[in-house]
């Protein structure tokens, strides 16, 4: 998994909770980097789960959604760190649409051996957007957050239903966005 | 002291990462290099992939340069193979059709005769078409000016072209003024131009008419002729006219294969107007027939280099002798007998070094010399001849079925005769160059062997006949040998001097006639022309320009009777 998620991660605990905690549960988690992340690295993604895991016993919160939290600040500073990628977007839908076919192209470019998760889409009429995770890492709850951040970015009144498609293991998950 | 730890393992891993991050950086540089390298390999063997292939290319163009040279050559050496019989086919039926032409029971041979000889004149034109279209191709089309009479011509031509004109029932009217004179052109260019179209006409006209009609007019303030040739045939669309002119273009390829021909004609025909500063054009009505015009300038615009023939040679007297050299026996025995007609006696070789032999033993007046020869050709021969000083004054004809005038003209030849030889051209230019014996003589008696080389040359090229002495005790006694018709005396001399020769001609009443010229650098004194007056006809001064005068000086010594001129 890329560093930037880890590095993003860390400065989200720093941020939203103490730089104690962050401290604490890189200490905790007894990571093989020792939690030394930098953005151009490839780390294991079990390092993020164990970080979680950490936090969640730290703070009493769900791993889920403290990692869907964390999805939502991911997406937020996603939109400070490339704001090309939102030129001509207007709307949830509009952006969403378009994960797969432009943004994970892009992000090929830059990183030509990062594993992206599927993203597929369908609209069955322009007030709904059905969208299927399927990943090898259990990080379902990572693209709600995802989903969600990118639903506040854009100030939109859409629910949003999850239906787990993997028993509860986190990597394939079906996300229907219904716009009100 | 909490806080101050956390930061402290904070800034420990941040240095971590700082490191990780450049040894990334480090060897994703080094990827790069390696990548960069790669393609500046694979660019250095597309180079060398690139150099390779343009070799190749260039191996590919020389092999076809290569190749379309030797197509040229064979093409001009087979025109050669195929003309070298064709001439000894018109040639001998040319003879033959004069000899039958003294007994009247022989009409139908006779006609044969000329079948044959027209049939062979066709395929002449067809095989100096191919070589002509070559040739203006690689723009070496030579043109040989000379004043004809269009009447004389357009009958010639008229005469070729009937045959066609009846085969596909066509009627022929020719429309030329009597009086139109003559023009100042290349005659077989005018010709086979005239033959192009009309054959055109009669071609593409079945049951109809064709008219030939030749003007003289004042066309943009100059004399020109216009001829016109009209059809009645199928025409041609304006597509179709647009595109006559091109090589190879028939107006309609399937429509018109079955009336033949390549597509040459007009293409050709346009060329040689061009180079005549004419100018060709046609109009056409598909169904109804066509127009053609050429309007041929009736006299060259500026003055061409090539010589007018003279208008009236003068008649030989004496016999003449001419060596043949030329190795087809054919073409040997054909002018030979050509040249018998005309009171020559030949002498022939079959090669260039009997050639030069019988050059050497025989002396002859006139050499003609075929071009194409095995072993030696014709350009050595003429180079070989022009060296030795014993031969080098001999006029030389070269005779060829090629048209390279500069080349023999830079090599020294004095004249030119393409193949099959004309009878009158032939005769024409022996009469300009190679005077009979009883030609003038001319006498020269100078002690400076240099200007003695310098006056043979200048009098032999205007046909006299040279006789040379270095002082005048041996002028004296060549005159004893054999008299000449002038004599050119140098007055400062050796020995005798040229008073002395001229008070010896004077006391002997053989020589008292004898014009003289005295050619002196000497500044005469009022005593020297004393003793020359009355006894010499002119006097010349030894400067460049006097002497470049001397041809005409000579001309004014001897009005009635001057060599043609050159
Ligand atoms: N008088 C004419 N009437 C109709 N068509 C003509 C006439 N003259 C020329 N053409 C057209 O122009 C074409 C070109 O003429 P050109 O003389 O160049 O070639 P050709 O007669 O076909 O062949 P070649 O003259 O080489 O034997 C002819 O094929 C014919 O289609
Ligand atoms: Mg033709």
């Amino acid at each position: 998994m890329k560093g930037v998620v880890f590095s993003e991660f860390i400065e989200m605990v720093e941020d939203k909770f103490s730089p104690e905690i962050a401290d604490r549960i890189i200490d905790q988690a007894d990571l093989p980097s020792g939690g030394a992340y930098t953005t151009v690295g490839t780390y294991d993604h079990a390092e993020i789960l164990s970080l979680v895991g950490c936090l969640s016993n730290e703070t009493s919160i769900t791993p889920g959604d403290l990692v869907q939290a964390f999805g939502s600040y991911l997406f937020s500073r996603f939109h400070t760190a490339h704001p090309s990628f939102f030129t001509g977007m207007n709307s949830a839908f509009d952006f969403l649409g378009k994960v797969e076919d432009y943004i994970h192209v892009e992000v090929r470019k830059l990183y030509p051996d990062a594993e992206l998760p599927s993203l597929e889409c369908e609209a069955p009429d322009t007030n709904q957007l059905r969208m299927t995770y399927r990943s090898k890492r259990p990080f379902a709850a990572l693209a709600e957050g995802l989903i969600r951040g990118c639903v506040a970015h854009f100030e939109e009144d859409i629910d949003i239903a999850v239906e787990d498609l993997s028993d509860g293991a986190g990597t394939a998950a079906r996300f229907v966005l219904i716009r009100n | 002291m909490n806080e101050l730890e956390i930061l402290r393992r904070r800034l420990e891993r941040e240095k971590k990462a700082r490191q990780a991050a450049e040894s990334i950086a480090e060897e994703k540089t080094r990827a790069i290099f390696e990548a960069n390298r790669g393609l500046q390999r694979l660019n250095e063997s597309l180079e060398e992939t690139v150099l390779q292939r343009t070799a190749e290319l260039i191996d590919a163009r020389d092999l076809a340069v290569e190749a379309n040279r030797a197509k040229s050559a064979f093409l001009a050496s087979m025109s050669h193979e195929l003309r070298t019989p064709l001439n000894a086919i018109i040639g001998y039926s040319e003879m033959l059709l004069e000899e039958a032409r003294e007994s009247e029971a022989q009409r139908q041979f006779r006609e044969d005769l000329g079948s044959i000889q027209s049939a062979g004149r066709h395929l002449l034109s067809l095989i100096n078409d191919i070589l002509d279209l070559s040739k203006i191709e690689a723009r070496k089309m030579e043109l040989f000016f000379e004043r004809f009479d269009i009447r004389g011509m357009i009958d010639e031509v008229v005469t070729t072209i009937a045959p066609l004109a009846e085969k596909n029932k066509n009627r022929l009217i020719v429309t030329c003024p009597d009086d139109i004179g003559t023009m100042k052109s290349d005659l077989t260019k005018v010709r086979q131009s005239l033959f192009n179209v009309l054959s055109n006409a009669c071609k593409f006209t079945a049951n109809g008419e064709i008219e030939l009609v030749a003007e003289r007019q004042r066309h943009d303030g100059a004399e020109s002729i216009l001829f016109t040739i009209r059809d009645t045939g199928i025409g041609m669309t304006e597509e179709q006219l647009a595109k006559v002119f091109d090589a190879f273009a028939q107006a309609d390829s399937s429509s018109t294969r079955h009336f033949g021909g390549t597509g040459l004609g007009l293409t050709i025909t346009r060329n040689f107007c061009q180079l005549l500063n004419g100018r060709i054009y046609a109009s056409s009505k598909q169904g109804e027939g066509s127009v053609f015009h050429i309007r041929l300038p009736a006299t060259p615009a500026q003055p061409s280099a090539v010589p007018e023939p003279a208008a009236d040679p003068a008649p030989a007297q004496a016999p003449r002798t001419v060596l043949v050299i030329d190795d087809d026996p054919a073409a040997r025995d054909l002018i030979c007998r050509n040249l018998a007609r005309q009171g020559v006696r030949a002498i022939t070789a079959d090669g260039g070094l009997d050639g030069l032999h019988a050059a050497r033993e025989q002396q002859p007046d006139a050499i003609l010399l075929d071009v194409l020869m095995p072993r030696m050709d014709g350009w050595s021969v003429l180079t070989a001849l022009k060296t030795e000083p014993a031969l080098a004054e001999i006029p030389v004809v070269m005779v060829s079925m090629l048209e390279d005038r500069e080349m023999a003209f830079s090599l020294g030849a004095t004249d030119y005769l393409t193949k099959p030889v004309d009878k009158e051209k032939l005769q024409a230019i022996l009469d300009r160059h190679c005077q009979p014996h009883t030609a003038r003589s001319v006498l020269i008696i100078d002690d400076e062997p240099a200007v003695r080389d310098r006056f043979r040359h200048i009098l032999s090229k205007q046909g006299w006949q040279v006789t040379t002495a270095d002082n005048g005790a041996a002028g004296l006694a060549a005159l004893a040998d054999a008299q000449p018709d002038l004599i050119l005396l140098d007055l400062i001399m050796p020995e005798m001097d040229g008073f002395e020769v001229i008070a010896q001609l004077r006391r002997d009443a053989r020589w008292r006639d004898v014009p003289v010229v005295v050619v002196t650098a000497k500044n005469l004194t009022v005593e020297d022309r004393l003793r020359l007056n009355g006894a010499v006809q002119k006097l010349v001064r030894k400067t460049d320009s006097g002497l470049s005068e001397l041809p005409a000086i000579l001309g004014d010594v001897f009005p009635a009777e001057e060599p043609a001129a050159d």
